[in-house]
């Protein structure tokens, strides 16, 4: 196994040991998940029918935008950094092994809503999962974008976790995951389409993966992924 | 070539604080080589420019060999285990990983502990095996026996002297000049950003010999007197507290370090 591969392995074995991941990926979003599931569907019947993308469009952004920016403060914010870079270690593979990570663990968590979503609540099942898993894979590479960002600009976890809260707070409140976005003010609205949860639940839903609701994941994406580049540049000489 | 690193009039500055101020020295293969100095004086700055971990603003730095580097401020993933960071390290560096050098640090008492777990000489004992992986000509070492106890410290001055007895040129940089002078070959003394001293540990035994230090403590506090005759001193001192009937507390009289004089005497030059 070459160096890369078994960074990824070993990554994916780290984050299993990581209490924080385990919270942040799996135990607060499949909580949250149980108890607005049980009030949701028993409030607002009709909600069985967006139940499981509300909810999965929730766990992304958790662990997007604050278990995935805490793993990267943990290298790049210390000296772990400099030790990769003493030792010949490319200060891209934290990066790159914590981005895949996050995306497996994610992909987990998902799948266990959707699974969950349909036997305790009897909500719907996507109408073409080979769409949806599509759609879901862009809308979390395109979060874990936003959420590299974070992890790479802050350096210490005491000011990411206000920080984190900025981006994904909104994401919550301002997609239209838990009550349409149409009901919000329309300066709430505008600010709601700004964040990639309100673009990610619309492509995730039947029917909605099209251009008008990717083009604004992939441009986040490939934006994110620059200015990552940048990021990690810079510190190659501090 | 005999020189393993050769570094010439290299400057370094944060914004309008000057850390190097031009510094000129050479390295030969299979040396242990010190960079001395107090706190702040510039040495770990002026190891990671030669390391290449840090930009410097101008002169230039040869290094001859591959390099293996010990940081002073070093840290890994809380949940990685040693073992796996030996393993990621060698396959990063595409060498396989000596055992036997594992086995001589110590190393396979804890392979299997997260490095969370581990103590600070555990650390420090993983972190040199981490610059050795690669199988480098030259070893940066940056204050190596920090926080390591007395046993730690032996065993680390042993693993030093069998790599240089392997052919390994050794630069660390210390202010701990007692563990400089039972190692190094030579060294150079760095102070406010210049080298005031280059050259042998004899040497420089040479240029400060006979100076000893008077620690007296009275009731007003603790003073400290440079001389070169305890005895006449010592009396003159002891007369003088009399007469201003200030009560002796302690008396302490030792040679001082090495790097304690010679900064004494580079800032009179100054001055």
């Amino acid at each position: 196994m070459n160096g890369f591969l078994y960074g990824v392995v070993l990554q994916w074995k780290l984050d299993i040991r990581s209490k924080s991941l385990l919270v942040t990926c799996y135990i607060i979003p499949l909580i949250f998940f149980l108890l607005m599931g049980g009030i949701f569907t028993s409030v607002m019947p009709e909600m069985r029918s967006t139940l499981i993308q509300s909810m999965v469009v929730m766990n992304v952004s958790m662990g997007a935008f604050i278990g995935l920016p805490s793993s990267l403060v943990e290298t790049y914010g210390t000296d772990v950094k400099k030790v990769y870079k003493a030792n010949g270690v490319p200060l891209y593979l934290g990066f790159v092994t914590m981005f895949l990570s996050a995306f497996v663990h994610l992909m987990i968590s998902s799948a266990i809503i959707l699974l969950l979503a349909h036997i305790l609540f009897e909500a719907a099942l996507p109408v073409q999962f080979p769409v949806f898993f599509l759609a879901l894979d862009i809308y979390i590479i395109a979060s874990l974008g936003i959420g590299s960002i974070l992890g790479l600009i802050v350096k210490s976890q005491a000011k990411l976790a206000v920080i984190a809260q900025l981006v994904f707070l909104p994401s919550v409140m301002l997609s239209g995951i838990m009550f349409p976005a149409s009901l919000l003010p329309s300066f709430l609205e505008t600010i709601g389409r700004v964040f990639p949860a309100s673009w990610g639940y619309k492509l995730i839903l039947n029917n909605g993966f099209c251009f008008a609701n990717l083009w604004y994941l992939v441009f986040v994406f490939c934006v994110a992924i620059i200015i990552c580049l940048v990021l990690l540049n810079r510190q190659k000489f501090k | 070539m005999s020189d393993a690193i050769q570094v010439s009039e290299l400057k370094k500055s944060y914004g309008s604080h000057i850390i190097l101020k031009g510094l000129n020295f050479q390295i030969e293969k299979r040396e242990i080589f010190a960079l001395c100095g107090v706190n702040g004086a510039g040495k770990t700055t002026a190891l990671e420019c030669i390391e290449g971990l840090r930009k410097y603003d101008s002169g230039t730095v040869t290094v001859n060999g591959k390099v293996g580097i010990q940081l002073q401020s070093s840290s890994l993933p809380a949940y990685i285990r040693p073992i796996e960071a030996v393993k990621l390290f060698a396959k990063w560096n595409r060498t396989k990983f000596d055992y036997a050098m594992l086995n001589s640090l110590g190393i396979k008492e804890f392979e299997k502990k997260q490095y969370i777990q581990l103590s600070t000489g555990q650390k420090r004992r993983l972190h040199l095996a981490l610059a050795l992986i690669g199988n480098p000509d030259i070893i940066f070492l940056d204050e190596p026996a920090a926080g390591l106890d007395a046993e730690g410290r032996i065993s680390l001055h042993e693993q030093i002297r069998k790599l240089k007895s392997h052919g390994k040129t050794i630069v660390l940089a210390s202010h701990d000049m007692a563990e400089v002078e039972s190692l190094c070959d030579r060294i150079a003394i760095l102070d406010n950003g210049r080298i005031v001293f280059c050259g042998t540990v004899s040497e420089l035994a040479g240029k400060v010999g006979g100076k000893y230090f008077i620690h007296i403590k009275t009731q007003q506090g603790d003073k400290t007197f440079e001389t070169d005759n305890i005895e006449d001193t010592l009396i003159s001192l002891l007369n003088e507290l009399k007469q201003k009937k200030i009560h002796v507390l302690d008396i302490k009289v030792d040679s001082g370090t090495l790097e304690q004089h010679f900064i004494e005497m580079a800032r009179r030059k100054t001055e």
